[in-house]
């Protein structure tokens, strides 16, 4: 388990070197000054464009200068905003928690959907069931997700009324920022309405996450069919139908666990998919989360907050990929020997 | 008693090109305490055969018999469940790569425990969890692997392949079965172990009086451990009789060749002298010839071969063939002695 | 008179014919290819076939409801948007932008991957360790945010649009290419191969492409309704097709602003997306489901 702990570290020291390389080569890519692209500040006088030049080494060569850039980065500094012109590392600690917890609940949602219908799809193997939910999870996996959003709030928020269509929250809660993950934020303050509140922003939440969760619930229903129909069909099923042992233990006992270890490789790779959809999604909910800030500086042509945003993102997707890897070999007994590579 | 009773079982599958029978009319029979052995080719439906038995075919196929008795219940009458039911408990099986029919993620203590049936733990409550544990070390002890506590917390691929197939042994016998069906349970081991397996089989067949049925494609290993052979031919009954009457009186020409291809047969070879062997190979599924199957291949075939012989009996040694070997026993016996001169 | 068979002769056919053979004796897949052959066909054809112009406006007719709508007019068989353009022209001529653009994007990346991909699983050690995980890397930056970046250098425009999403599915292709290259170099026809003394690309050409070439065009197609996809989510977002060109995406955006009193405007762009996109999962699906008859047969 040691060495497997110390492979997937060197993989994520080098993952993050890459990503900062990255973001570093964007200043130089976008138009305009690569120390003003750093550093943001577009109204900077010539005493304080010295001193930027001087914080990021721009006289030394490139190697010196991505140092610096490395350890403004080490220290948090990630530059002003040209837009706001407030320190992007505030906005970033503001906006990433949102983003995080509403990938999560979408996830979750994905998962507790998406495995138990892929599990029934594959029992039910080339009967009625199994086709219909097939071309389900097809309709869902072709939806556009701006379109399937815009439908859900005609639908739910405009036509129904049930839920609300915009924001994280409503404005009547004060809820003190602890750690930016509204849940856990209410349950932490002790306002009188308390409850009220997690209602409120439960019902905030559930149709952004939905919208999101439908694509990676898809993703989902097939993989997990994939997996099961590989299971049933291995000798050790047939042992166990021989040992005597009721379809209802072979299943729940020994299918699942062994199919949930085909699937969990995959939940790392969704996510950055997930990801992805939900920056569009943000968007249209007007999500206050890091990715419809993201589009938003992109559109006002914001490059240090482009830059940042990036890396904070990617670096988000990384780690959860590392975590996800981290319970396949803690679940599977096998993966914990030596592989090489990926 | 007859424990197990078959007679014409066949098993079909559609293909795009009609019905074909995997298995075309075979009878089997077992008798309480007997150690059979069914030899037959890689593609003779053996192990079709075993499985339409104790009923884990795929749905795939469709299995139908004039006469399916276990212990004089009919089958036929059954459903699938009340079958799968009734067999479960007096039939077990095991499988030819143990290691890879034991679940990889589950340690192999967990396994065993799943396989005691709670009807044989006598104690209350609180006792069971004590009583499944020793009665999985008696287990584990009664085939032969003394190294328990490493044997009980390891997972499957931690461990060779004989002690998985010693445990695959000891899981089916924790319901304490009737009858044990062997699929070709040492074809992925050496053979020192394989003997140690084999071993392990006659005793369970001769101290607990439990029938075998050993599936092998190894003639001249099966007959130093079973009292009776079955020799089936892609998916068609050869011939069934005693060890001792099919290995030095084969009546069927595709018996013959067997035994002259096993390493006795061949000691008396001068050098630089061809191996006695049968042409050609066995038939896939997609190109079955008619009547005998062995037919294309067999050198006594003749016109009348075109259709499926029958079964014939003499003394208990069955066959099915149109032209058996009967008068040319007493002059094979002399034939042996001398040295053969290929196939005749 | 013709002559009867009389012996009954095995047909065996070739491996791309019995694979075309199971997907046309699939009727769903078969539905998905001729509804793909319609949007190629619109594609080249939409501006032969098109009513009107997709940028004129007719300025008496703005925000006329589809012809079934007790207030349309057939001339106008699916409304117009806020300028009086005519939705059905313009979803013509989106198709042109959005699916034939997805299209060529798909095959321009698919052989650029395919190639370095190939060349790259020659490789071997330290070099092709290092590549494994900067793929990886890369792969793990969602496509859509790397395509954002991307416009974000280059700047809004539809050209732009294609080349960040043709440089976002090169990575993607590499890596299957590499990864199924691989896989058959494990194999024991190209040690025979070898054996045989033929040069690496000999047996690249000849040996390992026809066995691939089924992956790669199921990949294809997944590769394609993502580009599908990206392409309409850029143009919604702004940052793409820009106006007034009627790229599916684009005009959903500009029908936003009068949701609620024409909503076609934002219906139609959105049930063509969705059907493009329908279409070619259905063709992926078909030659899945048919490479994994074939492989049981």
């Amino acid at each position: 388990m040691l060495t497997f702990t110390l492979r997937r570290l060197a993989l994520f020291l080098f993952t993050m070197m890459v990503l900062t390389l990255l973001s570093f080569s964007l200043s130089f890519l976008f138009p305009g000054d690569t120390v003003i692209n750093h550093s943001g500040q577009i109204n900077a006088t010539a005493t304080d464009l010295a001193k930027l030049n001087e914080a990021y080494q721009m006289d030394k060569n490139i190697f010196h200068q991505y140092t610096a850039y490395l350890q403004h980065i080490i220290h948090g500094d990630f530059g002003q905003s040209m837009a706001s012109q407030s320190p992007i590392s505030n906005e970033i600690i503001e906006l990433l928690p949102a983003t995080i917890e509403l990938s999560l609940v979408a996830l979750l949602i994905a998962m507790l959907v998406g495995i138990p219908l892929g599990f029934i799809a594959a029992i039910n193997h080339n009967k009625t069931s199994d086709n219909a939910i097939l071309s389900l999870a097809m309709i869902g996996y072709s939806i556009p997700v701006f379109w399937l959003g815009l439908l859900a709030i005609l639908l739910f928020s405009i036509g129904l009324g049930w839920l609300p269509s915009s924001g994280k929250i409503s404005l009547l809660f004060e809820i003190e920022f602890v750690t930016g993950i509204q849940f856990i934020d209410i349950l932490l303050s002790d306002s009188p309405y308390k409850w009220q509140a997690f209602n409120n922003a439960s019902a905030h939440i559930i149709l952004p996450a939905c919208v999101i969760a439908l694509a990676p619930a898809t993703i989902f229903i097939r993989l997990s069919r994939a997996a099961m129909i590989e299971v049933l069909a291995t000798s050790y099923i047939r042992a166990a139908r021989a040992k005597g042992l009721n379809f209802q233990q072979i299943i729940f006992r020994h299918a699942i666990r062994n199919a949930l270890i085909q699937i969990i490789r995959h939940v790392g790779l969704q996510f950055a998919n997930l990801v992805t959809l939900a920056m569009v999604t943000e968007v249209i909910f007007s999500w206050p989360g890091i990715g419809r800030w993201l589009i938003e500086s992109i559109s006002q042509r914001d490059y240090t907050a482009i830059q940042s945003g990036l890396l904070a993102l990617s670096c988000f997707i990384f780690i959860v990929h590392i975590l996800t890897d981290f319970i396949y070999a803690a679940l599977n007994p096998l993966a914990r020997g030596n592989n090489h590579g990926s | 008693m007859n424990l197990l009773d078959i007679r014409n079982l066949s098993i079909a599958l559609d293909t795009p090109t009609g019905r074909v029978l995997a298995v075309d009319r075979v009878s089997l029979s077992i008798k309480e305490g007997e150690f059979r052995g069914l030899v037959g080719e890689s593609g003779s439906g053996k192990s079709l055969l075993a499985q339409a038995i104790i009923g884990v075919l795929q749905d795939k196929w469709h299995v139908d018999a004039d006469r399916f008795h276990w212990r004089g219940i009919d089958l036929l009458r059954l459903t699938i469940d009340e079958r799968r039911a009734l067999l479960c408990r007096d039939i077990a099986m095991i499988f030819q790569e143990p290691m890879s029919c034991l679940d990889p993620t589950t340690l192999i203590g967990e396994q065993l425990s799943e396989a005691i049936d709670t009807s044989q733990l006598t104690g209350y409550f609180w006792q069971r969890r004590k009583q499944r544990k020793e009665a999985v070390i008696k287990l584990l002890h009664k085939v032969g692997i003394k190294k328990h506590s490493q044997c009980i917390n390891s997972y499957p691929h931690q461990l060779t392949e004989a002690i998985c197939q010693r445990v695959m042994i000891a899981i089916a016998l924790a319901g304490r079965p009737i009858l044990l069906i062997a699929d070709e349970p040492t074809a992925a081991m050496e053979s020192t172990n394989q003997g140690q397996i084999f071993r392990l089989l006659a005793n369970l067949n001769q101290l607990k009086n439990m029938s075998i049925l050993l599936i092998s494609h190894d003639l001249e290993n099966l007959t130093h451990w079973t009292s009776t052979i079955t020799v089936m031919y892609s998916g068609q009954f050869v011939e069934a009789g005693s060890t001792e009457k099919i290995f030095n009186k084969p009546m069927h020409p595709y018996t013959r060749a067997l035994v002259d291809s096993s390493t006795k047969a061949n000691l008396q070879l001068p050098t630089k002298s061809r191996l006695m062997t049968l042409p050609g190979s066995i038939p896939i599924l997609q190109h079955l010839p008619i009547g005998c199957r062995l037919g294309p291949r067999c050198p006594r075939a003749q016109q009348k071969c075109v259709s499926a012989p029958k079964v014939s009996n003499f003394h208990g040694h069955k066959v099915s063939c149109h032209y058996p070997l009967l008068r040319d026993a007493g002059k094979k016996e002399a034939v042996k002695h001398k040295t053969g001169k290929g196939i005749n | 008179m013709a002559r009867e068979k009389i012996y009954q002769e095995e047909v065996f056919p070739s491996p791309f014919m019995q694979l075309w053979g199971i997907f046309r004796k699939t009727p769903v897949a078969m539905v998905g290819f001729c509804c793909f052959i319609f949007l190629i066909t619109l594609a080249i054809f939409a501006p032969i076939i098109s009513p009107y112009s997709p940028v004129e406006s007719n300025l008496e007719m703005l925000l006329l409801p589809p012809a079934w709508h007790p207030d349309g007019n057939v001339s106008y068989l699916l409304g117009t948007d806020e300028l009086g353009r005519d939705m059905l022209s313009r979803l013509m001529y989106g198709t042109s932008l959005t699916f034939g653009l997805s299209f060529i994007v798909v095959i321009f990346s698919l052989v650029i991957g395919v190639v370095i991909g190939s060349l790259s699983a020659l490789t071997r050690g330290f070099k092709s360790s290092f590549l494994n995980h900067f793929l990886d890397v890369i792969l793990s930056i969602p496509s859509l945010l790397l395509a954002i970046i991307i416009v974000a250098i280059l700047g809004p425009g539809i050209g732009n649009t294609v080349w960040a999403i043709a440089i976002v599915f090169i990575p993607q292709f590499i890596h299957i290419t590499r990864y199924a290259v691989k896989e058959e170099f494990r194999k024991d026809y190209v040690l025979a191969s070898r054996l045989d003394g033929a040069s690496n690309f000999r047996i690249l050409y000849y040996s390992v492409f026809p066995n691939i070439v089924e992956r790669l065009m199921s990949q294809a197609t997944l590769a394609q309704s993502a580009a599908i996809l990206d392409i309409a989510t850029l143009g919604f977002l702004g940052l793409g097709a820009q106006i007034p060109l009627p790229e599916w995406g684009a005009i959903l955006a500009n029908g936003l602003e009068h949701f609620y009193i024409a909503p076609w405007t934002v219906y139609l762009p959105g049930l063509a997306i969705l059907f493009a996109v329908v279409a070619t999962n259905l063709v992926g699906e078909g030659i899945r489901h048919a490479l994994k008859l074939r492989k049981e047969n």
